[in-house]
């Protein structure tokens, strides 16, 4: 099990991490949220320890992490690249080797890997050849060659086609099952309510929600009306007794006000909308985010740097 | 250490790969080479056709003397006369303004190549050799010798003597310099062999630290803006990248350095000269060395806070500027090996290689000028690494807008 404990850093004007705590148990997928600039990567740094932390503890299986032990990471960057010029099979030998893995061994599992992200053809080319699909598929090999045993992944299957979205959760479930410790961070919450187990939202580098989705959702509570409708949705941003309305096209999903029932809302809207299908559920992992970030998600994307 | 190597290894293999690598390792020699060797061959080609000589003698004096000497004198490989004398005019008679207007059109429509105008030999004169050409110095030299040779044959002559004398009173005295090595041994080394020998050192030295330093940056760079380095120090240590990095980039130095060497012996071996003594040699590979080691942490921490290719090229040109400085102070160094000035420039570690490569060829300096600058080195080398170290730690890992010179001197002091 990986156990983060009391992670703090402080950086020249700003405290990017303010005691985030959680646990990875092996064999689970966690998920990191948080806006930009939360403190996910600058959290995930100190996890691998490229950055040492101010305070706080990483540790796996009680031990903390050192120089011959390191090894058992590994790592997708968010920002993806490679050395464009450098052909495939090199690029990942190099990365395996730097994983402590033998230059023999290391050959077997990039092939063997190679062969199931049905790019063994493509071994002898040079990185800069592939479709940046491709590329991110090589840059994923080079982060569990070394079969480790605490995967940490940034914004995995940002970028990435559904038909490639599919091979890769699969991939990560199967790697799930194998006892890994697999910690990811994304910014898009139905990937996250699919995929882990467990999540955290970090916010201003402070964990402000953490558990099992279900729990998390649990505190929530039934409130969280979900319709779906024939016609100009416009009138539900306007609606009394709801609040925290998203609106899509043909659905909607809006926070019930304390004392109000569904039959009220539904009452207020007939008049309006013709609705084809009504459902009380928790809110889903979108809603919440929202809710407790305070719509700083839809914030323009910008770099996260630790200078 | 392994992970050391396995670094070392990959930024060697990937470079030596690289066509950048290979046209620079062919290319560099082939412009030394030219720079060095062209210019004199040209100069010392020897004519191939017959050059036709103008005389305009008013006098009638020396154009028998002087077509006889010169046109069996200096001969072709084929044994046709090398210069061919055409007398314009000749004699008392001729209009010496008419004779130079029709000269000067025979040159320019290139009936001749040339043409002298002769005024007397009753005084010392000037004498202006006229020709389209004026970059051969050999033929107004041997135009001098002749007509000397003629003037004072004529005026010993007048003098009622046997030019026979001449031959007897002439003083044949030439003053050369000889460089003596350390220990008073004389060494046969004329100025242009030392000079070049200097020259080329200095080139050698300074491109290789060029182009590996670049080569440096880029790929820190490289490695920064496509974050691989966030994957590379989650492996290993940045401390052991930096190593890695600076060992692979100098094997691939000392490869450059050895193929070079090895041309160079070949060249001197087919043009038969001897460039540098061996002893040299081998204290300049030390120097070679030294500063390359010294540069790459250099390089290193003012490549690494960097993020674009544009401020990475800005640094490495001011940089280039402190490495060419000794290539600019190579002449006057020349001239006075001993100078104090240039004696105290050798001990500014960021000047030390390069102007031990060039004082070396002319004069080997003391002993322990050389202990002392190598115990400089290697105590620079030590504080630029450890100093490099600690900003390239941090450095790899900031993006966004380069960090001000100020925050890098934290980074050194806080490492």
């Amino acid at each position: 099990m990986l156990s983060v404990q009391q992670l703090r850093k402080q950086f020249t004007s700003v405290l990017a991490v303010d005691g985030v705590s959680f646990d990875v148990p092996g064999g689970s997928i966690f998920g990191l949220i948080g806006p930009n600039g939360a403190g996910k990567t600058t959290t995930i740094r100190m996890i691998l320890r490229i950055l040492e932390p101010d305070s706080g503890t990483v540790t796996y299986n009680g031990a903390s992490f050192t120089k011959a032990t390191r090894d058992i990471l590994g790592y997708l960057p968010e920002e993806r690249g490679l050395y464009k010029k450098s052909r495939l099979i090199d690029t990942l030998l190099y990365l395996a080797e730097l994983r402590g893995l033998q230059r023999s061994k290391a050959r077997v599992a990039v092939m063997t890997w190679l062969e199931r992200l049905g790019l063994r053809d493509a071994a002898q080319r040079k990185v800069e050849e592939l479709s940046k699909g491709n590329q991110q598929k090589v840059q994923f090999i080079g982060a569990v060659l070394h079969d480790p045993a605490i995967l940490v992944l940034d914004e995995p299957l940002s970028g990435l086609d559904p038909v490639n979205q599919n091979i890769f959760k699969d991939i990560l479930l199967d790697l799930k099952q194998k006892g890994k410790s697999i910690i990811f961070s994304t910014h898009q919450m139905d990937q996250a309510e699919r995929l882990s187990d467990a999540l955290c939202l970090i916010n201003k580098g402070r964990v402000v929600l953490g558990g099992t989705v279900r729990d998390v959702k649990k505190r929530y509570g039934r409130n969280s009306l979900h319709v779906d409708f024939d016609g100009d949705g416009t009138i539900l941003n306007t609606l009394a007794g709801v609040q925290n309305v998203m609106l899509y096209e043909h659905s909607a999903e809006m926070e019930l006000m304390p004392g109000v029932t569904p039959r009220d809302v539904i009452t207020l809207i007939n008049p309006h909308l013709d609705l084809r299908k009504v459902e009380l559920l928790e809110p889903s992992l979108h809603a919440i985010f929202l809710q407790t970030v305070g719509g700083l998600e839809t914030a323009p994307k910008g770099k996260e740097g630790v200078a | 250490m392994t992970k050391i190597l396995v670094i070392a290894r990959w930024e060697y293999m990937e470079k030596v790969k690289s066509k950048i690598f290979l046209v620079g390792l062919l290319l560099t020699p082939l412009i030394m080479i030219g720079m060095g060797v062209l210019p004199t061959l040209f100069v010392s080609q020897e004519d191939e056709h017959s050059r036709i000589i103008g005389v305009i003698d008013p006098g009638g004096t020396i154009i028998e003397p002087f077509t006889h000497r010169m046109q069996t004198r200096y001969l072709l490989k084929n044994r046709q006369p090398n210069y061919i004398v055409l007398p314009l005019a000749v004699g008392t008679g001729i209009n010496v303004d008419d004779a130079v207007a029709d000269a000067n059109r025979r040159v320019a429509s290139d009936q001749i190549d040339g043409y002298f105008f002769f005024q007397g030999s009753g005084r010392d004169s000037l004498i202006e050799y006229r020709s389209k050409t004026v970059g051969d110095f050999a033929l107004p030299a041997r135009i001098e010798e002749v007509l000397k040779t003629i003037v004072a044959e004529q005026r010993v002559q007048a003098l009622g003597l046997d030019p026979a004398v001449l031959r007897q009173i002439a003083v044949k005295m030439d003053v050369r310099s000889v460089k003596l090595s350390a220990k008073g041994e004389k060494e046969n080394a004329g100025f242009e062999r030392v000079f070049l020998s200097a020259y080329v050192f200095l080139m050698m030295l300074f491109l290789l630290i060029v182009t590996s330093g670049q080569m440096l940056v880029r790929s820190v760079i490289e490695e920064k803006s496509n974050r691989i380095v966030e994957v590379l120090v989650s492996s290993c240590s940045p401390t052991e990248l930096m190593a890695g990095k600076v060992l692979g980039l100098s094997g691939l130095g000392l490869t450059q350095m050895a193929f070079w060497a090895l041309i160079g012996v070949a060249a001197s071996l087919q043009f038969g000269m001897q460039l540098i003594d061996p002893g040299h040699a081998l204290l300049l590979v030390v120097y070679f060395i030294l500063g390359y080691l010294f540069y790459a942490a250099i390089f290193i921490a003012a490549g690494s806070p960097l993020n674009t290719e544009q401020e990475a090229q800005q640094i490495t040109s001011y940089l280039v500027l402190v490495l060419i400085l000794p290539i600019v102070l190579a002449l006057p160094a020349m001239k006075d090996p001993n100078a104090t000035w240039i004696k105290i420039l050798t001990y500014i570690p960021f000047l030390t290689p390069t102007m031990m490569a060039m004082r070396i060829p002319i004069q080997m300096p003391m002993l322990w000028e050389i202990l002392l600058t190598i115990v400089i080195m290697l105590i620079s080398i030590a504080g630029a690494m450890v100093a490099a170290g600690r900003i390239f730690r941090i450095g790899i890992l900031s993006t966004g807008k380069s960090p001000k010179l100020k925050e890098i001197f934290r980074w050194i002091k806080n490492g």
